[in-house]
């Protein structure tokens, strides 16, 4: 089952001989589990991809579906709530709120969608993730990896239809990244979630069941069994 | 004058009845769907009960609820029992053609010692090749419907990887002598926590194929390496190496490279490694270029 579908994604900035053809009529499937990286160099269009398929940015013609759901027809405030229930996300950039301990951090989202939180789910996440001793700390009292760790968690809390991460381990060394992105993938493979990564790392795209390489807003290649079915 | 006192009176008597109506339909609109949304949850736990029983439609939503998860859970139930039957009736059948399998083998083989003719000779030995072949083929259902029925029972523990790596090699020397080809291996005091039985067998696979596609003379290492979380095996090979199109095809079942179709083997070897390495919540990945040898690299949780 397809839980993401891309048809024929346009998003050109600038015009004429100063075109940049973000993304040029993009086509893409992710099956339900799967755990899929983006890989490209910069200005690929693998952000511009990214942010579409999390439904932050607007194509200029083409149309993402998510769990069955054409995410351009909603309305801004409807796509609010559609990326909340639906969409995890994880940045570079941890943005956890410096004032919530771990465990606030993780269940925030929950909460904020006005639901009970799930205890037994929560505390095996925490476990899976390696942050059963840290959930009274704040933010400033972990590493680097151990914030990222927390990120997952938060993404992963709301049970999320998909998994959005744009180079999750752009602020951490090449050690640490393997060992937070592994948590991820053991973590993603337990609940049958569904991952799509952005990530320049080799090492991390080898992690994948299937690598999407994109070039000038072009998927120009990769692996895997779902293109091959 | 007293008739607008009067009034004013009713009106504010009208709007105040009115809203404390309304603010008790709300109230118990509310509390009807609060109870809706934890009907659901708990039936998304299982563990759904009627609370109330009385006239109201709540209490005959809770009922009908009742009803139908009882309905699908009966018939998901009957699915998931015919499913292990017919599993078991596969794995049942596999493993009772061994023994007629072996037979065949022994009589052939005596039969070859009775001094046949020369087109007798030729027969036999297509006979006793044939008869190899399905025995492997076998083999390997009876190592798919293993993982089928479940019988893959991981209980990782906390313990030292050196002597399971020492076995693996142990295990594999002769067939590394065979071909003249050199292993390595680099591992010191790490732990990690893992099944020993199935982790041998999963990294058996990984090294009997490093072993099968390097050609003679060459060379296989085995490093282990410690992360936070995870201890990383890595098994790097001197062969073939994989496409990059089939890299991530190598694990799915029965999956064979047009490469090496030529070579015996029927697909299971590296999805049954995987499944045991992901049920223990550790993973795999792999690094390979054509002509350049092959990188499979197994994180185990420590």
């Amino acid at each position: 089952m397809n839980i993401v579908t891309a048809n024929a994604l346009k998003k050109y900035y600038g015009s004429g001989t100063n075109i940049v053809k973000a993304l040029d009529h993009t086509t893409l499937q992710i099956e339900h589990g799967e755990f899929v990286t983006i890989i490209g160099t910069s200005g690929s269009g693998k952000s511009t991809l990214l942010h579409m398929l999390g439904g932050l940015d607007y194509p200029d013609s083409g149309e993402v579906i998510i769990d069955g759901q054409s995410l351009f027809t909603l309305s801004a405030d409807e796509l609010t709530i559609f990326r909340r229930r639906k969409i995890g996300f994880i940045f570079q950039q941890f943005n956890l709120i410096p004032v919530l301990n771990v465990y606030e951090n993780i269940v925030l989202p929950i909460e904020l969608d006005g639901n009970q939180v799930d205890e037994e789910y929560v505390k095996e996440i925490i476990t899976l993730l390696g942050l059963k001793e840290k959930v009274y700390n704040l933010p400033h009292q972990l590493s680097g990896g151990q914030q990222q760790r927390v990120a997952i968690a938060r993404a992963l809390a709301t049970k999320p239809s998909i998994i959005l991460a744009d180079e999750p381990t752009g602020n951490l060394d090449s050690k640490t990244s393997l060992d937070v992105i592994g948590l991820l993938k053991v973590t993603s493979d337990r609940f049958k979630q569904t991952v799509i990564m952005i990530t320049h790392n080799e090492e991390i795209a080898q992690m994948a069941d299937r690598t999407i390489r994109i070039e000038d807003g072009q998927i120009v290649g990769g692996n895997g069994y779902a293109e091959g079915q | 004058m007293e008739k607008i006192a009067i009034l004013l009176v009713v009106i504010v008597a009208i709007i105040s009845t009115w809203l404390i109506g309304k603010w008790y339909y709300e109230r118990k609109i509310s509390r009807i769907l609060n109870r809706l949304s934890e009907m659901i949850e708990s039936a998304k736990n299982g563990q759904f009960r009627e609370s109330t029983y009385d006239e109201s439609k709540l209490s005959a939503v809770e009922s009908k609820m009742r009803q139908y998860l009882l309905e699908s859970g009966t018939s998901k139930e009957q699915l998931s029992k015919e499913r292990d039957e017919i599993k078991t009736l596969i794995s049942d059948i596999a493993h009772q053609t061994k023994t007629p399998i072996a037979n065949i083998m022994l009589y052939g083989q005596l039969l070859d010692e009775e001094g046949l003719s020369m087109n007798g000779k030729t027969y036999i030995n297509q006979l006793n090749h044939q008869t190899t072949k399905l025995s492997f083929l076998v083999q390997a259902l009876v190592n798919s419907s293993r993982l089928e029925t479940g019988i893959i029972h991981v209980t990782p523990k906390q313990q030292l990887l050196k002597p399971l790596l020492q076995d693996i090699i142990q295990d594999l020397r002769p067939i590394f002598n065979e071909k003249q080809q050199r292993i390595d291996l680099q591992c010191g005091i790490e732990q990690a926590s893992f099944d020993y039985k199935w982790t041998k067998e999963a990294l058996l696979n990984i090294v009997d194929n490093a072993n099968k596609y390097t050609k003679e003379a060459g060379k296989i290492t085995i490093k282990v390496l410690e992360y936070d979380s995870f201890c990383r095996i890595d098994i790097q090979d001197s062969g073939i190496g994989i496409k990059e199109s089939e890299i991530n095809k190598i694990f799915i079942r029965f999956f064979r490279s047009k490469e090496v179709y030529h070579m015996e083997g029927v697909g299971i070897g590296l999805f049954l490694t995987r499944e045991i390495i992901m049920r223990q919540g550790g993973y795999i990945k792999v690094a390979s270029k054509p002509n350049q040898g092959s990188l499979f690299s197994v994180f185990l949780p420590k």
